[in-house]
């Protein structure tokens, strides 16, 4: 993949209401190319439904959702998949009763028709899947059930999935939440790898020491409104801001 | 005495068949059809106007049952898979009801409700199958197939896409996967797998009636699939069996004849339920481990 | 005048198919809950309608009643006993659509035990035929459908005015805002449930009087306030009402032209077609094709 510049994806005036709750309200947000944009705000600031609008899982009221320039609205989330929008779930979602190698296979095999292709593409599509399984450190459990590995692997295989969609736009809900130290430096240096090679990267994540971290920009999001988006330093030494996620009176 | 326990056999072997197309759905892409029956019934139907009109051989039947029950079978998933599980729950219901309704009704062709009676003699590449134990042998030889054909599917990236679906549908679809064909794939092949019992008990019995196919019937097999354990392939094997056999075991009961079929099904009844409540994986699944 | 006899009784038992399948709507829109034993509830009601009047012979109004509290503590149960513990770690819908069959399975070959697999109907003044201007229409359908309206009003105002019922409504679009309100889901599940089994009496009551009863029947039911659900689109219960209508509406006129076995082939047609054209139904919110 090369490095790639300009926007990747792009929000705009997007809102979204369920019965009398705002989820989204005129938002407009841009993730560029070979950076990571981090989604900040207190629980229930929209940040999973601005996902969730993203990837075609909800269809927003008004505003316009943009990747690569082409607009999503219409498209069914396998659609917006396909184009290369991969995204991971908070609650990870894997393919639990299927093994850790499966799991990452399946993503590969895109067409329902795939195992009616030859025995060289499946060779092909197997070596693809050991290597990103050494990349993430899963090697050794690949033969294991999603199920019954730790979290902490869990969270790799739910990387190892994304990192087979070869996408150029990742969305990933808190990937690092649960993670120890050391697995969380090699968690994110997989991330950074892929940023440079010019992956957008936007991630949900609640420990701002983290945030501040990784993330090339910050958006901040409460009750389904950007407040403000930019370089980390200022956003998250904005006292207003960061008394409206540590819930203070303002 | 042979011929009870052959017959008890070939009886058994064709439950298994149809629980183990069954499962193919419920088990490894989470699909509910109430309309398995419905096949089965579309298979019996089919064999017999084949044997009645033209021939009995099975080698002609049963691919010609497979192929009417995979088609008709599209009928009602490619519309209905495009958009949610419940509007196949729906669709497959109401193709229960509606095909019941054509058996009864459509005289000409299905003989009504006194259906097609004197159906010939099964043959096999033109050998009669004429002694009990002869049929037993093919049909044994049909539910290996059977199985192992569903064995083999799962093994192929084609069963990984149906058990990405079955574990996580929103992921599949995240993953990029086309969750509506796969399924309407799955459903085919089921109901062409479910069409070779429909062949075998038309011959078996030699005599076809609507009552054979009724919803009851769906519920039955449904039954022995969630009470063997759904997505396993011994499951739906030993819940056959063991359906099969629970009105011996309770003709024991001193109970009126009639009520031994309603306390029955109260029982696979209490057993589904106190299965999702205890054991969601069925008899022979795995207990859930985690979360 | 056939035709208007028969777009007459259709609207009576469209009144009752709407009621009915507003109330598997308000189970399935609002709680997810695919709930088949929603046809048990039928049954019980029914049964428990019959056995009052004719069992033990009580007053209409008295055995009416009986069916009420029946089919709210039936409903009640079937949440506390059975999906309850089926979701306590995030059931699937197959897990609970499986329980909910199982008590559908359960409940009918009960009530087949203890009251025969026949047909059972009770006869009641209500139900006599009265000439009207050369149509037919019976005390009962009178009530029918001068109180479904009634109904649906005090619905409309019960999910529009209300707070639990804005609280419910919340539920069906976004289960994790609805602490919002300060009702806990579970309180809005049992909610949703009692509701809609009680609006099962109605067509219970109206078809034992009308076309009887059998042990069978829940399936029919199921069927019905299904396929009107999707044809009123999933998520609106206003679509749900009209869908029941419309197939009550749609049975009725078909005995016109076809025999008595097809009005359930009616049904599925019109579903099959709502199914391929407008899969999102008459009122409901676009669905992803």
């Amino acid at each position: 993949m090369n490095p790639r510049s300009g926007i990747a994806m792009q929000l705009i005036d997007v809102s979204k209401h369920f019965g009398g709750i705002s989820a989204a309200n005129h938002v407009n947000l841009s993730l560029p190319y070979g950076k990571v944009t981090g989604l900040v705000g207190p629980n229930g600031a929209g940040k999973t439904t601005m996902f969730n609008i993203m990837t075609g899982h909800i269809r927003p009221d008004e505003g316009s959702v943009l990747h690569k320039g082409v607009e999503l609205l219409t498209m069914s989330p396998r659609a917006i998949a396909l184009r290369g929008v991969a995204r991971s779930f908070q609650a990870l979602r894997l393919f639990s009763h299927m093994t850790v190698l499966e799991n990452v296979l399946t993503v590969m095999e895109r067409s329902p028709w795939s195992f009616l292709s030859g025995g060289s593409e499946k060779r092909l599509r197997l070596e693809k899947a050991e290597e990103i399984l050494s990349r993430v450190g899963l090697a050794g459990l690949r033969n294991e059930l999603a199920v019954d590995i730790s979290y902490g692997e869990q969270k790799f295989l739910s990387l190892a999935r994304i990192l087979a969609m070869e996408a150029d736009v990742w969305l990933l809900d808190e990937p690092a939440s649960g993670l120890d130290l050391s697995s969380y430096d090699r968690f994110f240096g997989i991330l950074r790898e892929r940023v440079e090679a010019g992956v957008a990267i936007c991630l949900i994540e609640h420990n701002l020491d983290i945030v501040r971290g990784i993330s090339d920009e910050i958006a901040f999001l409460d009750r389904g409104t950007v407040l403000d988006q930019g370089e980390p330093e200022r956003i998250l030494n904005d006292a207003k801001l960061t008394a409206i996620y540590f819930g203070e009176a303002v | 005495m042979v011929n009870y326990f052959a017959n008890l056999v070939t009886v058994t072997g064709i439950s298994m068949i149809l629980a183990i197309s069954l499962n193919l759905l419920i088990g490894y892409a989470g699909i509910f059809s109430m309309a398995h029956a419905a096949f089965y019934g579309v298979g019996a139907y089919v064999a017999a106007l084949l044997a009645l009109h033209y021939t009995a051989e099975l080698t002609l039947a049963v691919p010609l049952a497979m192929v009417t029950c995979a088609a008709a079978s599209l009928l009602i998933s490619l519309p209905a898979l495009r958009v949610r599980g419940e509007y196949f729950v729906a669709a497959s219901l109401g193709l229960q009801v509606i095909a019941f309704t054509v058996f009864e009704q459509w005289h000409s062709v299905t003989g009504g409700l006194s259906g097609l009676i004197g159906i010939p003699v099964a043959e096999l590449f033109g050998y009669s199958l004429a002694s009990p134990l002869a049929f037993m042998g093919v049909t044994i030889a049909l539910v290996a197939l059977v199985a192992l054909a569903v064995i083999c599917l799962l093994r192929t990236a084609f069963g990984r896409d149906l058990r990405a679906i079955r574990d996580d549908e929103t992921a599949a679809a995240a993953a990029g996967k086309n969750v509506a064909v796969i399924k309407s794939i799955a459903v085919a092949i089921s109901s062409a797998l479910c069409a070779v019992a429909g062949v075998l008990y038309a011959f078996n019995i030699a005599f076809v009636n609507p009552e054979s196919f009724t919803l009851n019937l769906s519920v039955l097999v449904m039954a022995m699939v969630i009470i063997g354990g759904a997505g396993t392939i011994t499951g739906p094997i030993i819940g056959a069996a063991l359906i099969q056999c629970l009105p011996a075991a309770l003709s024991w009961l001193p109970l009126p004849p009639q009520n031994i079929g309603y306390l029955q099904q109260i029982l696979y009844g209490l057993a589904m339920v106190l299965l999702m409540i205890y054991r969601p994986a069925g008899l022979m699944g795995k207990a859930r481990s985690k979360g | 005048m056939l035709l208007l006899q028969l777009l007459l009784d259709g609207i009576q038992s469209g009144a009752v198919y709407a009621l009915m399948a507003v109330g598997f709507a308000i189970v399935f829109g609002m709680t997810r809950i695919f709930h088949y034993s929603h046809g048990a509830t039928y049954l019980i009601a029914g049964y428990g309608f019959y056995a009052c009047t004719s069992v033990f012979g009580l007053p209409w109004y008295l055995s009416v009643l009986a069916a009420i509290v029946l089919s709210a503590g039936f409903g009640a149960l079937v949440q506390l006993l059975v999906y309850r513990p089926v979701q306590r770690d995030a059931g699937s819908f197959f897990t609970v659509f499986v329980a909910s069959f199982g008590v559908g399975v359960v409940v009918e070959n009960l009530l087949a035990m203890m009251f025969g697999s026949g047909f059972l109907s009770v006869t009641s003044p209500l139900s006599r035929a009265q000439p009207i201007m050369g149509l037919y229409i019976s005390q009962l359908g009178m009530i029918i459908v001068g109180t479904a309206p009634l109904i649906f009003l005090a619905l409309n105002y019960f999910f529009d005015r209300t707070s639990v019922g804005l609280a419910l409504r919340g539920l069906a679009d976004n289960p994790d805002l609805v602490t919002v309100y300060g009702l806990s889901a579970k309180s809005l599940f049992l909610i949703a449930l009692v509701l809609g089994s009680l609006l099962v009496v109605p067509a219970a009551v109206f078809q034992t009087i009308t076309a009887g009863l059998t042990p069978s029947a829940g399936h029919r039911v199921m069927l019905i306030s299904l396929a009107a659900t999707i044809i009123g689109g999933i998520g609106s219960l206003r679509g749900a009402g009209l869908g029941g209508l419309l197939l009550g509406v749609a049975e009725s006129l078909s005995f016109w032209r076809l025999p008595a076995g097809w009005s359930d082939a009616v049904t599925f047609l019109i579903l099959l077609a709502f199914i391929l054209l407008r899969p999102s139904g008459l009122l409901g919110q676009k669905v992803r094709v």
